[in-house]
């Protein structure tokens, strides 16, 4: 079959001829690409430089590109002070991405699940329900939500950016269409040995799940870690905050100190970018088949 | 022969119960919070006939009533009346996310197109690496792009105005100058447009080289044979086969940049004079500053209704009847 394709590619006249133009064509578009390329990293490298500026040197008219004498300084004061308890900003992001993709895993599994393999009455019903929930902006829950919240007493609670998240209904649909494909006579098999139901979706199901729960788990960690507008309006006091809403208030209150803002950002934002670049096979995939972001 | 059948029987039986046992127990726990969902968005669609306020005292049912009075659609025709100041700002925010949201989508299309298709052709080991660093502004947090910008655009010792210094120019205040603007709309606009495009290019475009790919090449070689040229090809062959990407990708666009909000906020928070102020940041601003949750809810649902509209719209426009 390559072989065939191959000949194929060979055999056409205006590769044959004008490998010339081909060739230039190529180089420009590679010329293009890589200005495209140089003004997607310039930003990122012109921050993780400042980082290590002088403040002084931060100021100067025009900037300068390399850090003249690099200091570690900025660093150095972000983790002595006290007011950016860094490690415990970390926490409190990892604990609600923790805490939010395993719920959206083992929710959107078990109904993806369900809503494959099983009938029942007002299956369409619910479904359909699901297929509202998607379309629902979250700026309309948004104003409600809150207020439950302030009368339950959550507000500045961790737990009041995980009540709501426990069903996410994109991840039933990509489960669901996974799971569609699933042999009925394997959950037979199992239903005829003997296994209970429950037994059949963790021992059966689960494992067969890996791709989809790997990618479903990256793009819920990534709309965990990076939530802006919602823990804003949760979490009130510093010591409870995530890490975006930490680096805006850090932003706001060192106006005027390029090099720690710096910092700052490169500590908070660029060691879980490196993990996400690491998987971000996985996460392509999901936005391509799924269109979820 | 009757043994087997009551046997079929009797076991298939004793599966749809534990079928059904199974069923009932994650339905049951998931009407519940679903009851919680459908609850949330009841107060939701009823918050926008009132005028609330969660500091007030009022009536005994969610606070609705008393000294937070029913008012119909008061919230609605105070909106576009623009009378009132909260009005005008809301129309304001209107105007300016229409201009956002109209600005982001051709040039985000045309970009993204672009440069999938360039790294589609290029066909060579670098593809894989260019594709990484595109992606990697929609991986990072959009709080981090907005304070990576803010440092670009400082008037100062920014990177942008060093550049338009080297080429002669004067330095512009880009997120401070109200005054200061370029085809009708103002500098800041523009400029906090270029940071979003910056952040979200990589989304569309990977799903635009999904969509290339799939283009089988017998279609493009037909063509060639034929003496099309690549621009040709492009037009009449790639563009037609790629169209229903092509609405996918500028519904998710316009559904995003309608609703922008982090990058906005953190980088001019709607200033310089309310010159990018969009009704997300209206919306905020209303329900958790100025504690004018009933109009926010009527903002919230204006703007639903412009999501719902562009959705529908630009599924009827964009509709291919055929496939390949």
């Amino acid at each position: 079959m390559t072989a065939m394709n191959d000949s194929k590619k060979i055999a056409l006249p205006s590769q044959k001829k004008s490998s010339g133009f081909e060739e230039k064509r190529k180089i420009l578009f590679l010329i293009l690409l890589t200005v495209g390329l140089v003004a997607t990293l310039l930003p990122f490298i012109f921050m993780v430089l400042t980082a290590f500026k002088t403040n002084t040197e931060t100021l100067r008219v025009p900037p300068t590109f390399f850090p003249q004498n690099p200091t570690l300084d900025n660093f150095k004061k972000i983790f002595s002070d006290p007011n950016l308890p860094l490690l415990r900003f970390y926490g409190n992001s990892l604990f609600v991405a923790g805490f939010n993709v395993t719920m959206t895993l083992l929710t959107s599994s078990l109904l993806g699940y369900l809503f494959a393999k099983f009938e029942f009455k007002g299956k369409r019903i619910l479904f359909g329900w699901f297929l509202v929930m998607m379309m629902i902006p979250s700026h309309i829950t948004m104003i409600p939500s809150y207020l439950i919240l302030a009368k339950i007493g959550l507000i500045n609670s961790l737990w009041g950016l995980i009540i709501f998240s426990a069903v996410d209904a994109f991840g039933i649909f990509m489960i669901r269409q996974f799971c569609e494909t699933f042999p009925n006579d394997l959950l037979d098999a199992g239903r005829i040995d003997g296994a209970s139901e429950w037994q059949i979706y963790w021992r059966l199901v689960i494992p067969q799940l890996g791709a989809p729960m790997a990618t479903l788990g990256l793009l819920s960690f990534m709309g965990n870690w990076n939530a802006y507008l919602w823990p804003m309006i949760v979490l009130q006091k510093n010591e409870v905050r995530t890490l975006p809403i930490i680096l805006t208030w850090f932003n706001s209150t060192h106006t005027g100190q390029g090099g720690l803002i710096a910092a700052a950002t490169v500590l908070i934002v660029l060691p879980v970018l490196f993990v996400l670049v690491f998987f971000q096979r996985w996460i392509v995939k999901g936005f391509v088949t799924s269109g979820l972001k | 022969m009757t043994q087997s059948v009551k046997n079929k029987n009797f076991s298939t039986s004793g599966l749809t119960k534990s079928k059904n046992r199974f069923v009932s127990q994650i339905v049951i726990p998931l009407l519940i919070y679903n009851s919680l969902g459908i609850f949330i968005l009841g107060w939701a669609f009823i918050l926008m006939f009132y005028n609330y306020s969660p500091g007030r005292l009022g009536g005994p049912i969610l606070g609705l009533g008393g000294s937070n009075p029913f008012i119909g659609l008061g919230n609605f025709s105070e909106m576009f009346q623009g009378i009132s100041v909260k009005s005008r700002l809301f129309l304001v925010s209107l105007k300016n996310t229409l201009v956002f949201a109209f600005a982001v989508l051709p040039l985000n299309l045309v970009l993204t197109l672009t440069l999938a298709y360039l790294l589609e052709e290029i066909g060579s080991k670098f593809k894989a690496l260019y594709r990484a660093i595109y992606f990697l502004p929609v991986l990072m947090s959009s709080v981090g792009v907005a304070i990576i910008w803010l440092s670009m655009y400082d008037p100062q010792a920014g990177w942008i105005n060093a550049i338009v210094r080297f080429f002669g120019g004067q330095p512009v205040a880009w997120l401070s100058d109200p005054r200061a603007g370029f085809l009708g709309v103002s500098v800041a606009l523009w400029a906090v447009i270029l940071a979003y495009l910056w952040q979200d290019y990589g989304y569309n475009m990977v799903i635009f080289i999904a969509a290339l790919q799939s283009i089988p090449q017998d279609l493009k070689d037909a063509a060639l044979i034929d003496g099309a040229t690549p621009w040709q090809t492009f037009r009449l062959i790639t563009i037609q086969l790629i169209k229903p990407t092509f609405l996918f990708v500028s519904v998710m666009t316009m559904l995003s940049s309608f609703q922008v909000f982090d990058i906005i906020q953190v980088m001019t928070n709607g200033g310089p004079g309310n010159k990018t102020q969009v009704l997300m940041l209206d919306i905020y601003k209303n329900a958790f500053r100025y504690q004018n949750m009933g109009w926010a809810a009527a903002e919230s649902f204006v703007l639903f209704l412009i999501i719902m509209a562009i959705t529908l719209f630009q599924m009827r426009v964009l509709r291919t009847d055929w496939e390949y």
